[in-house]
């Protein structure tokens, strides 16, 4: 190559840099001033607030500091797993948190109750069914008019069939309602697993530690599969779809728009096959209908906060790829460590908040 | 008819010497093709219930293409290219359930007339292709049922390249990909082109991955280098389709120069009163006719216009005459459209909105309000008149620049001259990088994807210093901090879009840059004929409020340009200097008019914040003693430098591979960065798009090319040929061809005694290691 095709290519490399890294997508905002919507802007666009963003960076120095020359194994506990797809850093932990749950019972008695499940019931014809002494679901198998569509929604109440009722809900009921966190109680404790995923950014770069926690007897088993280098991205992903299997019903915080579609990509990138259309139970949708009254906004760390907790280490979802940028290029191995505590205090936070809406409800 | 009309216009006393050309062009007889095997028996029985018998190069392309070669048509307007790759695609549906299909459109507005037609094409064979459009507009709810039961989906570029990093939600649809079906391939040309083409290998790469091999059909205007262009569009081998066989009648092409309006024959009456009354004559002979305005503004003026004519003239015709240009809403155009193809409209007056393959049928008249440009342009708009027996009428009206008046003086020079080429450079560095880098955001990238990028290595290498890939075990995988293809365009429209609302009704919307010339505060914006007034432009928001009312004026904006340079890259100090670097180009609007009939009624001061956008640029000085030798002459050496610049770009694309519409250009007698008279060349794209930096290096090769033109262009004054440029924003004027020539005979003279002279030291600005 030619000594100025050289220099061409140099520059139009370091102007793509440049503008890549203009695009970052978030915004740092003083407290003062109201997130705004940005008009014709970006689909995605987050802030974070000045005071945070100076907090965390000095986090990461701090940390920089205290971890300089030591090696992951030293500073995360943990052990590297192969499997047929590569390699990545698994880290374990239990904590005694337990993630409630319904009773069966309790769970298909308030779904059943709820008329307006069916099409063509609304507020009105309810009341007026039950004047008629219809109380539930299962009353309307013997009605004239609605004894099929009963029927049907019965056989998939008795076949405990959690993806096909969840279809059925979300297209007679918003996502938030209640009666959707209660279809809860037809999974299995075993079955519940809690994921959350932390990534270079919104969608189309990698995930750098996918996160799952798991309802044992003694409290929450915590899974955290890490990348040492983008290298491991994909074994990171397999030892993931591992722990999972048709009957996994996944719990997760804003999971549907973000965390399941975002494996679901990056599992295609690197050509593997496998779906993961399993019941999902996203409580951002729950947690905004039970505290956005109360609450600035909805984000996990203010919910969190509402209830009391504390975190001795944090950092700004918004800000991970920065820290796990600046351990590619250092090799530093502090950022992670705030990386690692992040992800493991979302999840159980994630098992806190599923539990405490049940007290929301009221039903 | 048409013909009488002509003849009636040439002998009508006050339009003497407006006509300084017609142009016959012979009618030609249908010649039909055969098929090598029959089509399925819904398809057959289709084309004989529409009394459809197949023209041959409608025959030779199925013939082609179910030999599984990729095949591009390339014949006039309205031959019927659509049919010809619909039966096809429609064949394989048919022979096979599963088989899919990509219709790639430039213009949403093409993709939802063609759904209409393919829609038909399913109800008429029966055969289940479920058509739909799948682009920015289409609602989410619907998006994943589309993905997966449609079978034929239409789109545009700047969708595909949003949606292939979600190639995974479209895995049955790729996996089943028989067909990529580009319409308009002409469009893709220049910068455009050379983003669409590595859109396309990063499509096929896709396609690969799962494990379908699509064939291509293209369709283009008449451009010069058909074969060429779909190569490298695509990467594959293609055969080329040219030889028209449908039937036409004759067409008059007219050439018609508004008359001189003062003694001293030097001011010609405007092109728009002209064009008005022509349109007028036009529809009360009831002559369905498409008349092409150069701006959204002449659009609606013009129409209006006409109809005030038509109010005392024919009151009955008033309501056949339309306006029609993007930023109308959907709904409104496709009521234009269908009123149009219904004969509801007698006549329209379009912007080029309308020159692309939407259906409205074939009109008896076109007028060219001011050539647009390419002839590919002039011919698509042309080849809107004209029906398969009748005869039909075109009509160019010239404007008063030297490049309009040039083709009225030489009208034979416009019927000899061979189409432009579509030019695509696939060795342009930005542009590679950029997709190199949005290619690794949708499957890792590795060895075996050299067959789809060239210097594939060396890009790789680039993208890895600065971070946007990291190597893996895998391949390279993105990982930079926002998402590629948010950063990287396809082309440089602004893709910040201004809300018009009225009453809290959105009006129609518009660009950024758009809202610029027709938004501001004051401005009159027109909207079907209806005047506005802009009541406030907010630009941080993006909506302009507008009120109705009816005013006889209108306005336009007065703006400058100014550059400055922000960063030298290099450097050369010899007796020439010259230099590269980052430019801020800046337009100021600081004043509009206030016009009526083209005459200026006022004036009033513009409040807007400039408009500015950093590229890359090269330029170069030109010395005190060239300038006062040209002035010794009596030459004008403004003119000169406005000349030299104005041929630099015409031959630019020689060395950068572009489309001239790509490059700017200002030459200044004395600018502020250099004290000197200067002249700069830069990129049309923010950031830089690689074409400046290729001429800088190759300067001396672009004065000497630049000098021969224009030495032995047989013009006297400067023609198209040379100096004058499609895309002046100063009317060609002024221009001096002699001037010209001094001045790059004595750069190069200066230039070579330099080269002979013992080596300077380079002083580039960058490292010297490299």
């Amino acid at each position: 190559m030619s000594v100025q095709r050289k220099r061409l290519l140099k520059r139009a490399s370091e102007s793509l840099g440049r503008r890549i890294g203009n695009g970052r997508e978030y915004s740092v905002i003083s407290e003062q001033d109201e997130p705004h919507h940005m008009h014709g802007g970006r689909i995605q666009e987050t802030w974070v607030y000045q005071e945070e963003y100076s907090n965390a960076m000095k986090l990461k120095s701090k940390l920089v500091q205290q971890f300089k020359g030591k090696a992951l194994e030293d500073v995360i506990p943990g052990k590297i797993i192969s499997n047929n797809q590569g390699a990545c850093y698994c880290i374990e932990a239990e904590c005694d948190t337990h993630i409630k749950n319904t009773s069966l019972r309790k769970s298909r008695e308030v779904i059943l109750s709820d008329l307006k499940l069916l099409s063509g019931v609304g507020p009105a014809r309810e009341r007026k069914l039950k004047q008629q002494g219809y109380q539930s679901i299962r009353d309307l198998t013997k009605h004239p008019i609605w004894r099929e569509s009963a029927q049907e929604f019965l056989s998939r109440v008795d076949l405990k069939d959690v993806s096909s009722l969840q279809s059925w809900f979300n297209s007679r009921l918003p996502k938030s309602h209640p009666l959707a966190h209660y279809l809860a109680g037809f999974c299995r404790s075993e079955d519940f697993a809690i994921i959350d995923i932390e990534t270079m950014g919104l969608f189309g770069r990698p995930i750098i530690l996918l996160g799952i926690a798991k309802s044992r007897a003694s409290g929450l088993g915590i899974s955290q599969f890490l990348l040492r280098d983008i290298s491991d991205e994909a074994g990171a992903l397999w030892e993931l779809v591992s722990h999972l299997d048709g009957n996994s019903a996944f719990i997760t915080y804003n999971g549907r728009a973000f965390d399941i579609p975002y494996i679901q990509e990056r599992l295609a990138y690197y050509g593997i096959r496998s779906s993961l259309n399993n019941p999902h139970f996203d409580a951002l949708h729950f947690a905004r209908r039970a505290w956005r009254s109360r609450l600035d906004n909805c984000r996990l760390e203010t919910v969190e906060k509402y209830f009391g907790v504390q975190r001795e280490i944090d950092i700004p979802s918004t800000l991970i790829p920065e820290f796990y940028e600046s351990y590619l290029k250092s090799r530093n191995v502090g950022p992670l460590v705030a990386i690692v505590e992040h992800n493991r205090q979302d999840l159980i936070t994630l098992a806190n908040i599923f539990s405490k809406l049940y007290d929301e409800w009221n039903i | 008819m048409i013909e009488e009309f002509v003849e009636s216009l040439k002998r009508f006393e006050s339009y003497k010497g407006q006509i300084e050309h017609v142009e016959v062009i012979p009618a030609s007889t249908a010649c039909y093709g055969k098929l090598e095997e029959p089509l399925p028996k819904t398809i057959e029985d289709y084309l004989s219930r529409k009394k459809i018998q197949l023209y041959s190069h409608q025959a030779t392309a199925i013939n082609r293409l179910r030999q599984g070669r990729n095949v591009i048509i390339a014949t006039p307007t309205a031959s019927g290219k659509t049919l010809a790759f619909n039966i096809p695609v429609f064949e394989v549906m048919s022979t096979d359930q599963f088989a899919t299909a990509l219709y790639i459109y430039p213009t949403k507005a093409l993709t939802n007339d063609q759904l209409q037609v393919l829609r038909s094409l399913e109800k008429e064979t029966g055969i289940r292709a479920v058509p739909n459009v799948y682009d920015g507009d289409t609602p989410s709810s619907q998006r994943s049922s589309i993905r997966e039961k449609s079978r034929i989906i239409l789109s545009n570029p700047y969708g595909l390249h949003q949606y292939l990093p979600w190639h995974y939600k479209w895995n049955s649809f790729l996996e089943n990909l028989k067909f990529i079906v580009i319409d308009e391939a002409h469009v893709y040309r220049g910068v455009f082109g050379s983003n669409m083409a590595l859109l396309m290998r990063r499509l096929l790469r896709i396609c690969e991955h799962y494990g379908s091999d699509p064939q291509f059909i293209l369709s283009s205007a008449t451009i010069a280098n058909p074969q060429e262009h779909s190569e490298k569009l695509t990467g594959r081998e293609f055969e080329v389709i040219s030889d028209d066989g449908s039937a036409r009648g004759r067409k008059f092409f007219v050439f018609w120069n508004p008359p001189f309006i003062d003694i001293d024959r030097t001011i010609r009456r405007s092109a728009h009163q002209e064009t008005r009354e022509l349109l007028v004559l036009n529809v009360s002979k009831r002559f369905q006719t498409l008349c092409f305005t150069v701006s959204r503004q002449m659009a609606e003026l013009i129409s209006r216009w006409t109809r005030e004519d038509l109010t005392q003239k024919s009151p009955k015709l008033v309501g056949a005459v339309a306006a029609y240009r993007a930023g109308y809403l959907p709904e409104e155009r496709r009521e234009i459209e269908s009123k149009f193809k219904t004969k509801g409209l007698i006549g329209v007056v379009s912007t080029n909105a309308l020159e692309l393959g939407i259906d409205i049928g074939s009109m008896d008249s076109v007028i060219i309000s001011g050539y647009p440009g390419t002839f590919i342009s002039t011919w698509q708009q042309a080849g809107r008149a004209g029906r398969t027996t009748a005869d039909s009428l075109a009509t160019l009206v010239a404007f008063q620049n030297p490049l309009d008046q040039y083709f009225m003086k030489y009208p034979k020079d416009f019927f000899g001259r061979p189409h432009e080429q579509a030019i695509i450079d696939l060795n342009n560095q930005y542009i590679d990088l950029g997709h190199v880098m949005c290619a690794s955001a949708e499957l890792p990238v590795t060895s075996k994807d050299e067959k789809y990028f060239s210097n594939l290595d060396s890009s790789l290498a680039a993208l890895k210093s600065q971070n946007l890939v990291r190597e893996t075990t895998r391949g390279y995988v993105y990982s930079g901090l926002s998402r590629p293809v948010e950063t990287v365009k396809l082309d440089n429209i602004s893709d910040r879009i201004v809300k018009v609302v009225c009453s809290g009704k959105v009006l129609e919307t518009l660009d950024l840059t758009k809202a610029y010339d027709e938004a501001f505060e004051g401005a009159v914006l027109l909207h079907q004929g209806d005047t506005y007034i802009v009541t406030e432009l907010d630009l941080a928001t993006q909506i302009a409020k507008v009120k109705q009312e009816d005013v006889d004026y209108y306005t336009e904006p007065l703006k400058t340009i100014d550059i400055s340079v922000i960063k030298k890259y290099e450097e050369k100090n010899e007796s020439v200097n010259f230099g590269l670097g980052e430019l801020e180009v800046t337009e100021s609007y600081y004043q509009y008019l206030i016009k009526k009939y083209d005459e200026v009624i006022g004036r009033q001061p513009l409040n807007l914040s400039p408009l500015s956008f950093v590229t890359v640029g090269m330029w170069f000085t030109i010395t005190k003693e060239i300038e006062s030798e040209i002035e010794g002459q009596n030459l004008d050496f403004e003119g000169g430098l406005h000349a030299v610049e104005h041929a630099m770009i015409a031959m630019a694309p020689l060395y950068a591979m572009c489309d001239r519409w790509d490059i700017g250009g200002v030459s200044t007698p004395i600018h502020p960065d250099t004290g000197q008279p200067t002249i700069f060349i830069y990129d049309g794209f923010e950031g830089g798009i690689g074409i400046s930096e290729v001429l800088y290096y190759a300067i001396e090769q672009l004065f000497t090319a630049t000098l021969r033109l224009i030495e032995n262009c047989e013009c006297s004054e400067g023609c198209p040929s040379c100096i004058y440029s499609p895309k002046c924003g100063n009317e060609n004027s002024p221009l001096d061809k002699k001037a010209a020539i001094i001045i790059l005979e004595k750069l190069l003279n200066t230039m070579r005694k330099d080269s002979n002279r013992p080596k300077q030291q380079d002083k580039s600005s960058t490292h010297k290691k490299e």
